[in-house]
């Protein structure tokens, strides 16, 4: 069971570790964010769903402060990041996309750089570094240089450098982006467990599985609006018990996969490949005998496929297209 | 605040310092450059070691004064040597062969047109393979003219009042326009620089400190790409700690390494570039308009290439056109005055003033506000570009 899938409605009575209401931000005619506006409570994960270009990252910049909102307001754990910027900052752990560390310097030092700069005492600085190490697996590779690290590696340390001074919010920008399974799995593992201690998170991705795995709540957020936001059996709700179908086709695929859009339960249907197709389909599992007899006489139907509804599933449903377009 | 803004700072050091970079930029090239500049162009330049042909056709008491005060002179002693030449031609044959920089001829009767109050014309004969020896040549006659003129008025004056010719040139001694005095001594070269080793060692120490400064500007564009430069503004600090952090790494590296120019300059000629105290508050102006004005291009550039590429053209342009490359006295008139819209000419302008004179921080209060006004001007318009980009 996901934790989306286990998480029930927002929590609201406690002063949330992350507000935004309204944040909007614009470059020219381009509206980059407009009105966004979600609450985090703490030791709560949400995610943030989108394709690349939905705004995710502007809407991550304006709440991490490197980035003034045209309008909006952010709260970090009551604070008002434009009222009190370096009170509110200090409650954040920020991990950027990239691998925003210098490779010349080793793990530890890039650690006790980033630390100084939160104003944590040089001993406390010293055991903070030691257990963030621990953390995320690197003890023994702490004292050689971030250059020679692996991409993973540099990923653990990015994370780790973020969770020095125990931050009531945690924001997670793409974090597993282009890393071997193993230091997913480690970054995943190490990102729930903070969430069990309590600490809020904010984590933004276009892999819908990791949403899935970490996130109780999330938001879809297309062109640079909230288009859905809730649990993942609230947002699965919204394309109804429609059920994903993918055919794999022999024959004249054209013809066939006119005659599958016209079958009645179908509510989506796109071409997938050469040979291949999805539908979106009310009660899909038990439409499949209708959809083979369908393409009798064009095509003939090679292997089938039947996932429930997903996140994958709604997101194509509200907009069109997939997170990976 | 002030720890974030050290360690922003120590951990711009300790990259400076580890690759190599501003031991190089600041020091290591910079001295190497004034000492190949020192040797190629001041051995056996004329200035250092000045021949002027000295031509005599006159015989009268003008050339003899001009002769004696020239040798009388201090300033010029084992610098200038004038030889005796008997005609304009001879003079222009040594001139040719090299074995004069420059020569000075009186021509037949020109202290008797001078003592009639009809004035006189006095040649001087240069060569541009020697200009420094020009420039004394023209430095000395431009003395003369002076005399001569104050003289020539004199005379007309006395004459036009009715005093009988034979009683004009007792009365005009008598009251203080005697022609011979000329009195070379205290600026024997109307500002010109006789020294190389300073012009040099101080013109390297001006370019390059664009260059010192320059890299740690460049570090925040590069801290851009990397992303740490957002990783330390999403830090609990204020927005000019990173720029103020590298600005002041850079703005040290640079007034050390003009320092230590100076002081390589010292060590290696025995050169000497002034009044210490006044020579230092000059060095950290430069720098502090040199800091200002590469922050200013760092502010408008997009990437660190491109702050690269704009800041050593900025740096060149400065250095030419502000004499720390060519002497601002060899340049054609209207280029020196160009020199005066680089910090670069004012310091080189106040640089001389302290080498050749001896002055004291008195006498560069020009140049060193004309210096911080760049840095104003130049630092404020950074500030405002900044604050689209890199703070805000």
């Amino acid at each position: 069971m996901t934790a989306l899938e286990t998480a029930s409605a927002p929590a609201t009575t406690a002063t949330p570790a992350l507000a935004c209401r309204g944040l909007s931000k614009r470059y020219g005619d381009v509206v980059a964010v407009e009105d966004v506006g979600f609450a985090i409570a703490p030791g709560q994960a949400y995610g943030l769903l989108g394709p690349n270009g939905a705004g995710k990252t502007t809407t991550i910049s304006m709440l991490v402060g490197l980035l003034r909102p045209d309008s909006g307001t952010v709260l970090v754990g009551g604070t008002d990041l434009a009222a009190d910027p370096t009170r509110a900052k200090a409650k954040i752990g920020y991990v950027p996309q990239e691998i925003a560390l210098y490779p010349e310097l080793t793990g530890r030092e890039n650690l006790r750089f980033f630390g100084r700069l939160f104003g944590l005492p040089r001993r406390r600085l010293a055991a903070r570094i030691d257990e963030v190490l621990d953390l995320i697996g690197l003890t023994d590779r702490a004292d050689t240089k971030l250059g020679t690290y692996s991409g993973g590696m540099k990923r653990r340390i990015n994370i780790g450098a973020a969770l020095l001074h125990r931050p009531e919010v945690l924001i997670l920008d793409e974090p597993t982006v282009g890393v071997d399974p193993q230091s997913r799995k480690a970054i995943l593992d190490g990102v729930e467990r903070l969430v069990e201690e309590g600490m809020a998170l904010l984590y933004t991705s276009h892999y819908m599985e990791e949403i899935e795995r970490v996130c109780e709540r999330a938001a879809i957020i297309d062109h640079g609006r909230i288009i859905a936001d809730g649990t993942r059996r609230e947002l699965v709700s919204l394309v109804g018990t429609a059920d994903k179908v993918e055919l794999v086709l022999d024959g004249d695929v054209e013809t066939a996969f006119a005659k599958l859009r016209a079958v009645e339960g179908v509510v989506e249907a796109a071409r997938t490949g050469a040979s291949s197709v999805r539908l979106i389909a009310e009660g899909g599992r038990y439409l499949l005998p209708a959809l083979i007899t369908a393409v009798d006489g064009s095509a003939t139907v090679t292997a089938t496929q039947v996932i429930e509804p997903d996140l994958e599933a709604t997101f194509l449903h509200l907009t069109g297209s997939t997170l990976r377009d | 605040m002030w720890r974030a803004l050290w360690t922003v700072s120590a951990l711009e050091l300790r990259a400076r310092l580890r690759d190599g970079t501003a031991i190089v930029i600041a020091l290591i090239v910079p001295v190497t450059l004034a000492t190949l500049f020192g040797l190629a162009l001041g051995g056996d330049d004329p200035p250092l070691k000045a021949t002027v042909g000295f031509v005599d056709l006159d015989g009268g008491e003008f050339p003899a004064s001009v002769r004696r005060e020239v040798m009388a002179a201090k300033e010029l002693k084992g610098s200038v040597t004038l030889r005796d030449l008997p005609s304009r031609e001879q003079a222009g044959r040594e001139l040719e062969s090299g074995a004069i920089g420059s020569a000075i001829v009186f021509p037949a009767g020109f202290s008797a047109s001078v003592g009639a109050g009809k004035g006189g014309d006095v040649a001087v004969l240069k060569t541009p393979e020697s200009p420094l020896a020009g420039v004394v040549a023209s430095a000395i006659v431009d003395r003369i003219s002076a005399v001569v003129d104050a003289r020539t008025l004199a005379v007309r004056a006395v004459l036009r009042a009715g005093v009988p010719g034979d009683q004009v040139k007792e009365l005009v001694e008598r009251n203080g326009a005697a022609g011979p005095a000329i009195g070379l001594a205290d600026d024997p070269l109307a500002g010109g620089k006789i020294d190389l080793s300073v012009y040099y060692g101080s013109g390297m120490a001006a370019l390059f400190a664009f260059f010192v400064v320059g890299a740690s500007f460049r570090g925040l564009l590069t801290e851009r790409k990397l992303g740490t430069l957002d990783r330390i503004r999403a830090a609990p600090v204020a927005a000019w700690v990173p720029v103020a952090g590298k600005a002041a790494v850079g703005f040290a590296l640079a007034v050390a390494g003009a320092l230590l120019n100076w002081g390589a300059s010292v060590l290696i000629f025995g050169s000497t570039w002034g009044d210490p105290a006044a020579v230092t508050v000059v060095l950290v102006a430069h720098v502090l308009a040199a800091a200002a004005i590469t922050m200013l291009v760092t502010s408008r550039v997009r990437t660190d290439a491109q702050a690269d590429g704009v800041i050593m053209v900025v740096s060149f342009v400065a250095a030419f056109f502000g004499g720390s490359l060519v002497p601002v006295y060899n340049l054609p008139g209207p280029l020196q005055t160009v020199a005066l819209l680089t910090p670069n000419g004012w310091t080189s302008k106040a640089l001389t003033e302290l080498a050749g004179s001896g002055a004291g921080l008195a006498a560069v209060a020009l140049p060193v506000g004309v210096l911080c006004a760049i840095a104003l001007t130049a630092g404020g318009l950074a500030v405002l570009g900044f604050r689209k980009g890199l703070l805000l």
